[in-house]
């Protein structure tokens, strides 16, 4: 019973199209990326880490909490991801810590969930709950109230002891997962909460801060670290202002006791942490430090950095023999200063263990970044600063925001230092000491919008000025050096049949001016993407790799900072135009101040130079402020190239504004309809507007309300979803069996909606003509605690969404992932024809439709989906679809259609090639296009067509990119794959050594045959 | 800059409702022999709300399961698990666990029970890719339609030498039945069933006159003698 539909999936002719093992990785391509490291606390910054894998060699990684909720281990060597576990969405990163070969990561509301992993391979040693998720702290920021440390013990894996909710203290056994003993304070309603430990062999140290009226007092605890039962609990005399970032515990070797550092009032305090708790504070003498910084030494090996008042800073350590904390070095010219931008410090480690800390500031003079590293053990201990300037392209890649260090030492004064940055922009560089090792663009793991952009066909240069006879000859002369190569390669082509194919690699992009050009079948395009860190990027569509990079500008927020948030993307120039294309990326900008403008950026597609010339090449692009207020929606007619963008007060902006936009818009303005989401979240309604002339102010247009979605009022729309970018409609109809026709149903100005009811746990899909608000399709579908996760797709006359099942509702059903396929037909019945391609929308004809819908149920849960497209939209369209198990898959339409029989086909529906209803779609490997790559949470899939009428583009993105080929209906406009031209020619050898041999013999016959017949 | 402090909130401590933590394990086969051949995996109940990743000794729990019915599935890359059906209910402490056949309904549940902690193996490991059709000269001659046009071609060039080393009679006999059996042929291609019919009818009323044509037949070698002489 389930061997049938398995055998008619590989009947079909959609997978004709389904990979060779030696295409992968030459039709596509994938980028693992991990996301921009989070740096808000040391507890989750990046860090280098070194593990002694045999007892003289290491290996090393860096470690790093990513804003995409992934924790990765990064190779120094190459810039390679050696691992990385993508955590859910709810269960956020909020600390990790590092020792020997395993790392432990605590995530989720209140720190909820204990996990640990090998250090070097990432495989998952450890996962404990350790409380419910929904009964967790919430805070800001998340990291607050947790805290691990891990404690060595006889066994492989350290156990691992964890704060969580910011009273409960457990120790883990690092390798059963299973808790040693269990503390939670007496009285978790008190105002008490801590929000770090320290910890010995035999004593665990909790840190809290105590709530008092004007500020906060330090609250220490301790337990026994082999019991966990309470030895004493003191509120510490203090005054701290800040929070947890004033409070450093510092350990510096097993056998001291830790201590504990503060920052209170200008001065810097430290008490010494023994079980008993009986120390009294000690202070620096002057009152002159402005903060304290931890630099990520304060564990093992007790060195923190603190700022003196005039920005100076200083290197304290703790000082085992005297009273509390010691300055031991102080960084020289680091006092504030016009010259230089203000400091990042950041400590690390060598091969031996040894503590290093660096300075790392922008030099305004030398226009490039310098680094200062203090060694404390160098120079008889009296601690040396080996100092060097690196060329950071602080143009293409923003501010550096974080850095860690990793060191040599290389003998005698000699140190070589690594750096990690990160990057305002979202890279990460590696830099040893003045070169640049490796970038990793991480800001393409946050794309707000992509574009694919069309190149421009290669031209033959040839001078149109006249030359003489002479010179033609030389330049003819000249141009033969090239027939040998070009003689060669048409014998090698004959002789070889080693034609250009789709499935071949592509030469290299660039022709000898520099620019690039599109390939023979069109598949090399500029993808240009815009990321949530304010950069837009144009990446080559056949290799992934970056063309060019442009860091958007803030303009009149630079002063207060501001972030750059992508809208769309729109192609206001193409090839077809005559001239490079060009693209305009369509941004809000909300600065610190609350303020938010929408800002235009315009660019050559292929080069990135600004196409309005403001800014020079090289620099940050500056853009165009088109309205000063935030954007409710934009409209781009592609006809026109204008872009219509409005305003909350519902004016109409056009970008260009020139005369010859005017004039254009002008003569649409009176037949445009839009469809708008208005009111606040939670509460938002679609509204048609009408444009009308502005009677005021000349040549300007708003748009007024023409129509209310007859939604019920408990819903709220989640999203629009406009038809897959228009494509040409090959056919308006389907033939049956029976030679009638159903006539789709076309109409220009569908959309579907999604909506979420806040009454029952409901969603609901509507299909809606935007021009009068009619609705044509409605069905409501359960939500999933709640939350309404559904995916839609519109093309043509084609809806298909998916969303979770959770309910059953009576015998016969079953939970699961479903997609739905709805077909539009015109009227009633086969042949009803009402032309809705044409029709007004106000006409009565246009609401005679009839919806054919199916539901299957899918293997897997789906992140996104969209249709391929293609440039005569004859081909098949096939759905793309992104799964929760990180792959990429096409599900052909056959499997899709709706009008599948329920029953064993009859010959006029096997004459339509409709193959029975089957409610399961299979999960077929070899229709998983991403293959042995791992697509993980990907958001968007973009497709757009190739010259091929067969083949299309695809584009998926999210946390990692990929991009392939896909030919739905099998490329049937190029030369078979399986085509052999050794074949061919051998057979017609043969049939021509046959007709030699045999043609002498049949003479013979036939002379024979005339003597004696 | 307090904020921090007091933005916390303690979220309504839920009321204590039945929940248990489901364990379960995936044992290595020969499809998959351990944690680095599987890769990051998780196991997820309920679209994926409730999940536990699977660990290097390819054990996992998934914690606080409420009361009702699941399906448990597998998120692994590169390999296929089967689904099961994990029912909880207030009264029993321990999961029934079951079968489960996507796209079936969920109720009547399955019969068979499968024993608690949960215990899976990989069914498949995911073939991605078709194999390239190459060209091969044996395989090319080991396709039937291929041996079919070799046969039929040594039959045209060896024929007439069968036919030369034939008996006379037999030859005689033969080259009669080919004349019938293409007449037979050409009316059916008419569409004159009944002619063809008829003369397969013919056919065996024929062998009566044998005799005479027999004697008639006698003349036959002398031609083929001719024949022979000619060559």
């Amino acid at each position: 019973m389930f061997i049938l539909p398995a055998l008619l999936v590989f009947l079909l002719p959609g997978l004709a199209c389904a990979l060779h093992e030696s295409e992968a990785g030459v039709v596509d391509w994938h980028k693992t990326l991990v996301g921009v490291p989070l740096a808000y606390s040391p507890s989750i910054a990046p860090a280098f880490h070194r593990v002694h894998d045999t007892a003289n060699t290491t290996r090393s990684v860096i470690l790093t909490a990513t804003g995409n909720n992934v924790l990765a281990a990064l190779n120094p060597v190459d810039g390679s991801v050696a691992w990385r576990h993508v955590f859910e969405p709810e269960d956020p990163v909020t600390a990790f810590r590092r020792g020997e070969d395993t790392v432990a990561a605590l995530s989720g509301p209140g720190g909820a969930t204990l996990r640990s992993f090998n250090a070097l391979t990432g495989t998952l040693l450890l996962e404990t709950r350790l409380h419910d998720p929904s009964t967790g702290h919430l805070s800001e920021p998340v990291n607050v109230g947790t805290s691990l440390a891990l404690q060595a013990t006889d066994s492989s894996h350290p156990d691992i002891i964890v704060l969580t909710n910011g009273h409960s203290v457990r120790r883990i056994d690092g390798s059963t997962g299973g808790m040693k003993w269990g503390w939670t304070s007496a009285d978790q309603t008190s105002l008490v909460m801590y929000t770090d430990l320290a910890t010995t062999s035999d004593t665990v140290y909790l840190i809290g801060f105590a709530k008092s009226i004007q500020s906060n007092t330090l609250h220490v605890s301790s337990l026994s670290a082999i019991t966990g039962q309470l030895i004493e609990d003191v509120d510490v005399p203090s005054h701290i202002a800040d929070g947890p970032g004033d409070v450093i515990t510092l350990t510096s070797s097993s056998s001291v006791p830790p201590r504990l550092a503060w920052f209170e009032r200008g001065a810097i305090r430290s008490m010494l942490l023994t079980p008993d708790l009986k120390d009294k504070p000690a202070s620096t003498k002057e009152a002159r430090y402005r903060r304290i910084i931890d630099v990520g030494l304060a564990t093992e090996h007790g060195i923190f950095v603190a700022i003196q008042g005039d920005g100076s800073s200083r290197v304290f350590k703790v000082d085992e023999d005297g009273p509390g904390v010691n300055a031991i070095w102080e960084f020289a010219d680091s006092a504030d200063s016009n010259h230089y931008a203000e400091s990042i410090y950041s400590g690390g480690l060598d091969k031996d263990g040894y503590p290093y800390v660096a300075r790392l500031f922008w030099s305004h003079a030398l226009g490039k970044a310098t680094a200062h590293v203090f060694v404390p053990h160098l120079a008889e201990g009296n601690g040396l600063v080996a100092g060097f300037t690196f060329p950071f392209d602080t143009r293409t890649h923003g501010i550096i925001n974080h850095v860690a260090i990793d060191n040599v030492h290389q003998g005698g004064f000699q140190v070589l230092t690594r750096l990690f940055l990160t990057t305002t922009t979202g890279a990460v560089q590696l830099w040893q000491r003045d070169t640049l090792q490796w970038t990793r663009e991480e800001g393409l793991a946050t794309i707000a919008a992509a574009e694919y952009v069309e190149l421009p066909e290669e031209k033959i240069v040839h001078s149109h000025r006249a030359e003489a006879f002479l010179e033609r000859v030389v330049r003819h002369v000249k141009d033969t050096k090239d027939l040998p190569s070009y003689l060669t390669a048409f014998v090698n082509r004959f002789l070889t049949g080693s034609y250009e194919t789709p499935s071949t690699a592509l030469p290299s992009a660039a022709n000898t001016s520099g620019l690039m050009t599109r390939d023979t079948f069109g598949f090399r395009k500029i993808i240009v993407v815009a990321t949530a860190f304010g950069k837009i990027y144009g990446l080559d569509s056949t290799t992934g790799d970056i063309v060019w990079g442009r860091v958007l500008g803030l303009g009149w927020a630079a002063e207060v900072g501001a972030a750059i948030v992508p809208v769309k993307i729109c192609v206001t120039r193409t090839v077809a135009d005559g001239d490079t294309p060009q693209v305009v990326v369509v941004t809000q900008r909300r600065a610190e101040n609350t303020l938010v403008d929408t800002v235009l950026f315009h660019v050559d597609a292929l080069t990135g130079e600004d196409a309005r010339h403001r800014s020079p090449s090289g620099e940050i692009l500056q853009g165009l402020d088109i309205i000063s207020g935030p954007l409710v929606d934009l409209f781009f007619l592609p006809g026109k190239r204008v872009i219509v963008l409005i305003d909350e007060f519902l004016g109409l902006h056009l970008y260009p504004d020139n005369d010859g936009t005017h004039g254009a818009f002008a003569k649409v303005a009176s037949s445009l309809y839009l469809p708008l989401r208005a009111g606040s979240p939670g509460n938002r309604r679609l509204v048609g507007h009408k444009v009308h002339p502005n009677p005021e102010i000349d040549g300007r247009y708003f748009a007024a309300p023409l129509w209310t979605t007859a939604f019920p009022a408990s819903e709220d729309i989640l999203t629009v979803v406009r038809p897959s970018n228009a494509q040409p409609v090959a056919s308006l109809g389907k033939v049956l069996g029976n030679r009638t026709t159903l006539y789709k149903y076309l109409n220009p100005n569908l959309l579907a909606v999604v909506t979420a009811s806040k009454l029952a746990s409901k969603c609901s899909i509507y299909v809606v003509d935007s021009v009068k608000g009619s609705v044509i399709y409605h069905a409501t579908v359960p939500g999933v605690d709640g939350v309404c996760d559904v995916q839609a797709n519109l093309v043509e006359n084609w809806l298909v969404y998916y969303y979770y099942n959770g309910e059953v509702d009576g015998p016969g059903q079953t939970k699961g992932h479903m997609m739905v396929s709805v077909e539009f037909y015109e009227g009633t019945k086969p042949d009803d024809k009402i032309g809705s391609s044409d029709i007004s929308s106000y006409s009565n004809k246009s609401m005679e439709v009839s919806a054919f819908e199916q539901a299957f149920l899918l293997p897997h849960g789906v992140t996104a989906l969209a249709s391929t497209s293609t440039k005569f939209g004859m081909t098949t369209k096939d759905i793309i679809v992104a799964t929760q198990n990180h792959q990429i898959q096409t599900i052909p339409h056959r499997l899709l259609d709706p009008r599948r029989p329920k029953r064993k086909p009859t010959n006029e529906e096997m004459e339509e090639m409709l193959v029975q209803y089957d409610p399961l779609l299979p999960y077929e490997t070899r229709a998983v296009l991403s293959h042995k790559n791992q697509v993980a949470n990907v958001r968007r899939i973009v497709s757009s067509p190739a010259l091929l009428e067969s083949t299309s583009i695809v584009l998926a993105y999210g946390l990692d990119l990929f991009h392939t080929r896909v030919s739905p209906s099998g490329t049937f406009d190029v030369l078979s794959e399986n085509f052999n031209k050794a074949q061919l020619i051998f057979t017609v050898s043969g049939l021509l050594a046959a007709i030699i041999i045999t043609r002498p013999m049949v003479r013979r016959k036939r002379l024979r045959e005339k003597w004696y017949q | 800059m307090r904020s921090w402090f007091w933005t916390l909130s303690l979220l309504s401590l839920s009321c204590s409702v039945f929940a248990l933590d489901l364990h379960g394990r995936v044992l290595w086969n020969e499809v998959c022999r351990g944690s680095q051949e599987l890769g990051s995996a998780k196991v997820i109940l309920y679209q994926g709300k409730l999940q536990g990743g699977v660990k290097w000794d390819g054990t996992f729990t998934i914690y606080d399961v409420h009361p009702g019915t699941y399906i448990l599935s597998v998120l692994a890359h590169n390999h296929t698990f089967d689904k099961l059906r994990i029912d909880v209910s207030d009264s029993d402490p321990l999961p029934e666990v079951r079968p489960y056949v996507p796209g079936t309904p969920l109720s009547p549940p399955s019969q068979v029970m499968l024993p608690y902690p949960v215990l899976l193996s990989a069914r498949q490991k995911n073939n991605y890719f078709v194999p390239r059709q190459s060209f091969n000269l044996l395989a090319m001659f080991q396709n039937p339609m291929m041996i079919m046009m070799v046969a039929a071609g040594v039959m045209v060039l060896g024929a007439p030498y069968l036919l030369k080393s034939l008996d006379p009679d037999a030859l005689e006999e033969f080259k009669e039945r080919q004349a019938k059996v293409s007449g037979l042929q050409n009316s059916i291609q008419n569409g004159d069933f009944k002619g063809g019919l008829s003369a397969l009818m013919g056919n065996d009323e024929k062998p009566r006159s044998t005799g005479v044509s027999t004697s008639h037949s006698n003349q036959t070698p002398t031609k083929s003698k001719g024949k022979g002489k000619r060559r």
